[in-house]
């Protein structure tokens, strides 16, 4: 790494400050998100930084010019952000960071207009991505990883900073998906309540006005969030939104929201073309939509088990292993249109051993009880319709509709 | 007692400013009042325009502005009582009445603080003040909430009125009477408040008696000869008063030396503010209590008494807090609440003198009437006293003002250390002061009307009543239930027809049974008991006093009074730890938000009931109270000061603050207080106190250099107790490794319960903890511990040792790592219903954990409760390893239901109960033991009991075979209201149970 020299650094510092004051006083924000976008690693930053770690004495600099000492609050961390970051030291550029973000936001407060708020957003990623960064260097080193955790309490700042009405409303939106992130990272899900209650309840601002990417950002959160929480029917509609609002070229946001919109959709009975599952690479489900056209428990639960990690990591495990009493009906339903075949009169009456010989097949061995514990679930359910006869071990299927599909709704509860 | 120094800089120098433009508007509005004055039914009128203004000035959100309204308006009733009714005897009256009055606003005060509803309570005061007041009294609940919210608007105003009164009121020798008022007063709701106040307490009241005396002599002249001519040279120098209040009170406290430095700073402005506030208050009080409820009639004038009292007890608590020290130091401070002290005395007085003089009486008639029919009940308790007045009118007045507050003072504090130490002072003074209080407010509002309204034969029916009672307790109760009798009747309007000589007399009412939360009701008997007392040995009139004081308890409810006293006490405390920010009011209405929830008040008891046995020590002997006080309110303070203590109090009040526009001005306050804080020498040496507290505090947590402190056991002893721990440990008392080895083992072959074991392996785990050891050893007691909590059912402590070997295990250290996964999967499955939870916890599992089988069977159980296979659960739970059956077992009931449930869908027409009695396992948990059939009849019965329990409809077939009919079932099952169920929620920890399993 050469180094400038000293009137070099000198002059690119006082470069920097000149670009930062000019871009704050013109409300140029095209200007200034450059000068704060780190992870950027944008040539000019680095070698910035690099002057600022030759140039130690750059907060004398910054209060030479009246205008630039204005600026300093958000500067001065600024710079000892860069020098640490270009030390790569990154649990202390964190908190310089986040320092000089809270300046910045004193000073968005204090404008009326919206105009920074491109350069807020920027603000915002780069905390999100920074504290990763510092966190994945402090447990590295042992330490405790605690700054994402700070970079969620300072987002929840800003969002509250933006959350009220005015123009700058539109940009809550944004930062609600930064922290959707970051709960979503930190496991803290529970928090995202508050954040989706003020955008949920808030009458003053239609949803729609916001923009489309942090809408569709939003709609998948939510949706996951409602997955979580086995709410089929709302998980379904919020992952549809952001798949049909989703930009069709961005293939890895399309997967990822396949990724759950499709086992919401299995859960209520609407399964996928397996070209949609090669074409976005989820072939991990391809198994489960076969077992569910055959019937096949053995493949259901051989499919989850190959992919448990998988499923227990994406938080889908539950949601598919739920899918087991539609395979069996699926089964009963198989057996019947057998039984049908061969003698029409007496196909609603399905004895439970033909059940339990059907399982032995797939090599699944359970008893009387228990078979007949999953077809009481399963008329409980309203997968079956019929009553079973406890003496005969019979189940009696209703002559209409036998195996009423689920067509949208989830099975009941 | 740092925050109210706090509070009382404060209140002295910004307090100056904001109290002091309340106070002008007030004055403004007093000083109309005062015109009115002149006549008593002017005054009468004035009072009620300053009503309103007080309200008006409550809807602001200064509910301590409005309260101070309407002391001022009290005041100048009071005033126009004194100078009009000035007679000897009316301003005996009104003396006595006065006190008695103050006492019932003791009473109010005590509900308001505890309450805390500050808000409501205000609003409920501003649009009728009385009625408010008269609420409470009927509504004891209700009451209270208001009234605690007045309350501290109440404190609030009194410092203002204060302020405010002292130039106007100079002339008005009413200061005197107020003071002895006050005194009364201070007596009665200091005994009340007594544990926290009881410093306080005891200067109010000697200040009060200071005043008081010169207020008699100057006012009743007659009455309270003794005391009078004191007063009366008082009156002229007010310090010279303070002093000589000082004096009287030497006996009583320390606080007179206090009272009697404030007293020079501060008298003239406190007296005058309080004749004003008194008289203005006492008229508008009156009525809207006599509207509200009859019974409460005394309440009325008891209200103002109380909203001044209110303002009293806190400035009382926070003087006392400082201690007397303070007090004296803080002469702005003792004047404040001298003031205070003074409108209440006049509040009384005025109520006092209106009845005496007829013009006051004739004015407050108007009003009475007006407010309604309500006015009888209280009427009739005041006729009562009316009598005896009419009879021995000065004298009995004088008495009962002077014993009033020596029992305040003096007795109070040698009733509590006899009695109950706690409640009962604190009781004796709420509940003398607010008979008295009512029989006066009831003379007051209606001097004449008072003696008709209560007849003779009911008079003697009370006086039977009482007469039976063994104890205090037994008084208390029958006071109780005679009020009930007597407001029952006056809303019947059967009062007067009733005839009272041929009632039967009501079964003793059983005062045995009384739990904590009752003490209070039985510290006021013993309260009354305790003035009684005394006004006998040192008044000859004591019989009819007695039953004046009675007659006002019974009007109250004494369980009303209680529920004060606990406000009051939590009040006081929290205005003590509050007041670090300098204002009472912020203070109070911090405690009255927390005290809205009745959870918290509870919590607070306990600080309240140590206060009070605080209190009841000091009581004993007065050099230990200073000692005792001093150490509470240092304690008190080391506490409010802490950093964090101050963070989460402010962002309690903050919460308020939204919701009651008085909360932001207490914000105000705060600073100033703080700021003031410096000012008086005694704060400064609380404040060093309270630092030394702090700084031992917060070392404790933080700034510890933890290996410098680590302890090397000595200890020899196997066998040790657990205690937590509230200081370093001892060494001397800490086991080392190889001992701690030893418990262990011992308490793993002891044979007796588990409350035994638990309480040894505490005390094993503190060791551990005390000495840092993190070993084998200590996985080895967790897990010990938390096998034998599983199976008692005692999740808590298996809760506190699961997250403790989760670290443990995470540290590296060997155990039943397995297990104990297990276990937590388990928990999290059946009690979290968190899908998210589970999975996470799921996704942690190693491969090689997924492969044991302990965690095996506990996924298996979870597959089982997810899916609902209640086959599968069941099967599970008869080969479940470890005490993996003890945390289902938590599960069962749960999936047995669900499982007849789905059942009772899907078979018909019947299912055989064996066959469920098989399935749901209650044949495996009957059959455990042994034989086959035998075994499974007894789970069949099980199992039938169970579904009965649960609305299925069973049925006998042909073959005598109890069957399960499917279809009616399904539509009658229903889950039984847990016939244990217990507050927590968990009915397995529900004490009885506990303690059965845990002995076998």
């Amino acid at each position: 790494m050469a180094y400038p020299s000293m009137g070099e650094a000198h002059r690119r510092v006082t470069d920097y400050l000149g670009r930062f004051s000019d871009a704050v006083s013109t409300q140029d924000v095209a200007s200034l998100k450059p000068l704060l976008s780190l992870s950027s690693a944008s040539p000019s930053l680095l070698s910035l930084a690099d002057a600022l770690n030759l140039l130690q004495d750059a907060i004398r600099l910054i209060k030479q010019s009246e205008k630039w000492s204005q600026l300093a609050e958000i500067v001065a961390p600024l710079f000892r952000c860069l020098q640490s970051y270009r030390l790569s030291n990154l649990a202390d550029a964190y908190p310089a960071y986040e320092k000089a973000a809270n300046a910045f936001i004193q000073e968005f407060r204090n404008w009326d207009s919206a105009w920074a708020l491109e350069a807020l957003y920027v603000i915002a990623y780069e905390i999100r991505v920074l504290a990763e960064r510092a966190d994945r260097e402090l447990s590295a080193n042992g330490k405790l990883p605690e700054k994402l955790k700070a970079a969620g309490s300072f987002l929840m700042k800003v969002f509250g900073v933006l959350a009220g009405k005015g123009p700058k409303r539109v940009g809550a939106l944004y930062m609600t998906c930064q922290l959707f992130k970051i709960y979503f990272k930190l496991g803290t899900v529970h928090l995202c309540r508050s954040v989706i209650r003020s955008i949920e309840t808030a009458r003053i601002f239609d949803f729609e006005e916001f923009p489309q990417r942090d809408k569709v950002t939003y709609m998948y959160y939510t949706g996951r969030l409602e997955v979580y929480n086995e709410n089929f029917t709302a998980a379904e509609q919020k992952l549809s939104y952001a798949l049909a609002h989703c930009n069709p070229h961005s293939e890895a946001n399309i997967r990822m929201i396949l990724k759950y919109l499709i086992p919401v959709k299995l859960s209520i009975g609407i399964l996928p073309k397996d070209w949609l599952l090669e074409k976005y690479n989820l072939v991990e489900y391809r198994n489960i939509v076969l077992a569910l056209k055959r019937g096949d428990l053995r493949l259901l639960r051989s499919a989850l088990e190959e992919h448990e990690d998988r499923f227990l990591r994406s938080g889908v495990y539950l949601v598919l292993e739920k899918l087991e009493l539609q395979v069996y009906q699926r089964l009963l339903k198989k057996i019947y249109i057998i039984q049908k075949q061969k003698d029409p009169s007496k196909a609603h009456q399905m004895k439970l051993e033909v059940i339990i010989k059907a399982l032995k097949w797939l090599e699944i061995d359970m008893d009387l009880d228990e078979v007949e514990c999953i077809v009481a679930i399963l008329i409980h359910k309203n997968l079956v319709k019929g009553y079973f006869a406890h003496k005969s071990k019979v189940v009696v299927l209703s002559k209409q509709d036998p195996f009423p599909k689920l067509t949208g709704r989830p099975v009941n509860a | 007692m740092m925050m109210n120094q706090g509070g009382i800089t404060e209140t002295l120098a910004p307090p100056g400013t904001n109290s002091l433009e309340d106070r002008h508007v007030i004055d403004a509005r007093h000083g109309q009042p005062s015109s009115y004055s002149s006549s008593t039914v002017g005054s009468e009128a004035p009072s009620w325009t300053p009503h309103s203004v007080n309200n008006s000035f409550t809807g602001n959100g200064y509910s301590s502005g409005s309260t101070y309204g309407f002391e001022q308006q009290a005041q100048p009733p009071r005033r126009d009582d004194i100078n009009s009714a000035t007679e000897a005897s009316s301003l005996s009256l009104g003396s006595t009445s006065v006190p008695q009055d103050y006492n019932g606003y003791m009473t109010y005060q005590n509900p308001t603080n505890s309450y805390g509803y500050g808000t409501t309570g205000y609003t409920g005061y501003y649009s009728g003040y009385q009625q408010q007041s008269n609420q409470s009294y009927s509504q004891p609940a209700g009451a209270y909430q208001s009234t605690g919210s007045p309350y501290q608007p109440i404190s609030s105003f009194q410092n203002t009125g204060s302020y405010a009164v002292p130039p106007s009121y100079s002339n008005t020798y009413y200061g005197p009477g107020d003071y002895q008022t006050a005194g009364t007063y201070p007596n009665s709701t200091y005994s009340t408040q007594t544990t926290w106040n009881d410093g306080n307490y005891a200067n109010y009241n000697t200040y009060q008696y200071s005043n008081y005396p010169s207020t008699s002599s100057a006012y009743g002249s007659g009455n309270s000869a003794s005391a009078p001519a004191q007063y009366q040279p008082q009156y002229k120098q007010w310090t010279d008063y303070y002093a000589q209040s000082e004096v009287n009170c030497a006996p009583g406290m320390e606080n007179l030396s206090v009272a009697s430095s404030s007293n020079p700073e501060c008298p003239t402005p406190g007296v005058p503010d309080g004749t004003q506030a008194s008289n203005s208050q006492p008229p508008p009080t009156a009525v809207p209590s006599w509207r509200p409820e009859p019974g409460p009639s005394g309440l009325p004038s008891q209200q103002p008494s109380v909203v001044a009292s209110a303002g009293h007890d806190n400035y009382w608590k926070q003087h006392a807090a400082p201690g007397f020290q303070n007090h004296n130091s803080a002469a702005g401070q003792s004047t404040y609440y001298q003031p205070l002290d003074s409108k209440n005395a006049y509040g009384s007085y005025s109520d006092g003198q209106n009845s005496t003089s007829n013009q006051g009486p004739n004015l407050q008639y108007p009003i009475v009437h007006q407010v309604p029919q309500i006015h009888q009940a209280p009427q009739q308790i005041s006729p009562t006293l009316d009598p005896r007045r009419g009879s021995k009118v000065q004298i009995q007045t004088n008495p009962r003002i002077v014993s009033n507050l020596a029992l305040g003072l003096t007795k109070t504090d040698k009733a509590g250390s006899a009695t109950m130490a706690v409640a009962k002072p604190a009781y004796i003074g709420v509940s003398l002061p607010k008979p008295s209080d009512k029989a006066l407010s009831g003379d007051a509002s209606d001097p004449a009307l008072k003696p008709a309204t209560f007849p003779k034969s009911l008079r003697g029916y009370v006086e039977r009543a009482l007469a039976r009672c063994k104890d205090d307790a037994q008084i208390a109760a029958s006071q109780e239930v005679l009020k009930e009798l007597i407001t029952s009747a006056t809303a019947d309007g059967t009062l007067y027809t009733q005839d009272w000589d041929a009632k039967p007399l009501f079964p003793l009412p059983e005062m045995d049974g009384l739990s904590n939360t009752f003490q209070s009701p039985l510290p006021l008997p013993t309260l009354r008991r305790s003035p009684g007392r005394r006004t006998k040995s040192r008044w000859e009139p004591l019989p009819e006093e007695k039953l004046v004081n009675k007659t006002p308890p019974l009007m109250t409810e004494p369980v009303k009074y209680g529920g004060y006293m606990n406000n009051r006490n939590r009040k006081p405390f929290v205005g003590n730890s509050e007041s670090k920010d300098g204002l009472n009011t912020t203070n109070f209405l911090a405690v009255e938000q927390k005290t809205a929830s009745f959870q918290k008040p509870f919590k607070r008891q306990r600080l309240s009931n140590s206060l009070t046995t605080a209190d009841n020590g000091d009581a004993s002997s007065d050099s230990d109270k200073e000692s005792s006080l001093t150490a509470f309110y240092s304690g008190a303070i080391g506490f409010s000061n802490t950093p964090e203590e101050r963070k989460k109090r402010e962002s309690r009040s903050k919460r308020f603050e939204k919701a009651h526009g008085s909360r932001v001005e207490i914000s105000h306050f705060k600073p100033k207080s703080a700021g003031s804080a410096n000012l008086y020498a005694r704060r400064a040496t609380a404040i060093v106190l309270s630092k030394t507290f702090e700084e031992s505090g917060s070392k404790a947590v933080e700034d510890i250099d933890w290996d410098a402190l680590t302890v090397r056991g000595t200890c020899q002893e196997i066998e040790k107790r657990y205690l937590r721990l509230t200081s370093a440990p001892d060494p001397a008392t800490v086991r080392p490794e190889e001992v701690l080895e030893k418990a262990l083992a011992m308490v793993q072959n002891s044979q007796k319960n588990y409350l035994y074991k638990c309480d040894q392996l505490k005390s094993i785990r503190q060791d551990l903890t005390v000495q840092r050891i993190r070993n084998k050893l200590t996985v080895k007691v967790y897990e010990t511990h938390a096998r034998l909590a599983l199976e008692v059912g005692d999740l808590p402590e298996y809760n506190q040792c699961q997250s403790q070997l989760k670290t443990l295990y995470a540290e590296g250290i060997e155990g039943c790592h397995m297990e104990f996964s297990a276990y937590n999967l388990l928990c999290v499955i059946l009690h979290s219903n968190n899908y998210r939870d589970l999975l996470s916890s799921m996704s942690r599992l190693s491969n090689d954990a997924k492969n044991d089988k302990a965690v095996k069977h506990a996924l298996a159980v979870r597959r089982a409760v997810t899916s609902g296979n209640y086959v599968m659960f069941f099967g599970l739970y008869r080969t479940a390893p470890n005490l993996n059956s003890c945390l289902m077992d938590l599960f069962v009931d749960k999936m047995r239901y669900k499982a007849v449930n789905c059942m009772c869908r899907s078979y018909r027409p019947t299912v055989p109960v064996s066959y469920v009695a098989k399935v749901l396992g209650f044949a495996y948990a009957s059959s455990a033991n042994g034989g086959s059939d035998e075994k499974d009849s007894v789970g069949l019965e099980e199992c039938v009991d169970w579904l009965k329990a649960h609305g299925a409809c069973l049925a006998a077939d042909n073959n005598g075979e109890m069957q399960l009919d499917t279809k009616a079932s399904s539509s009658s099952l229903y889950i039984p209201e847990p016939g244990d169920a217990v507050a927590h929620g968990d009915s397995t920890l529900a004490v009885n149970d506990f303690l059965t399993r845990a002995s076998s």
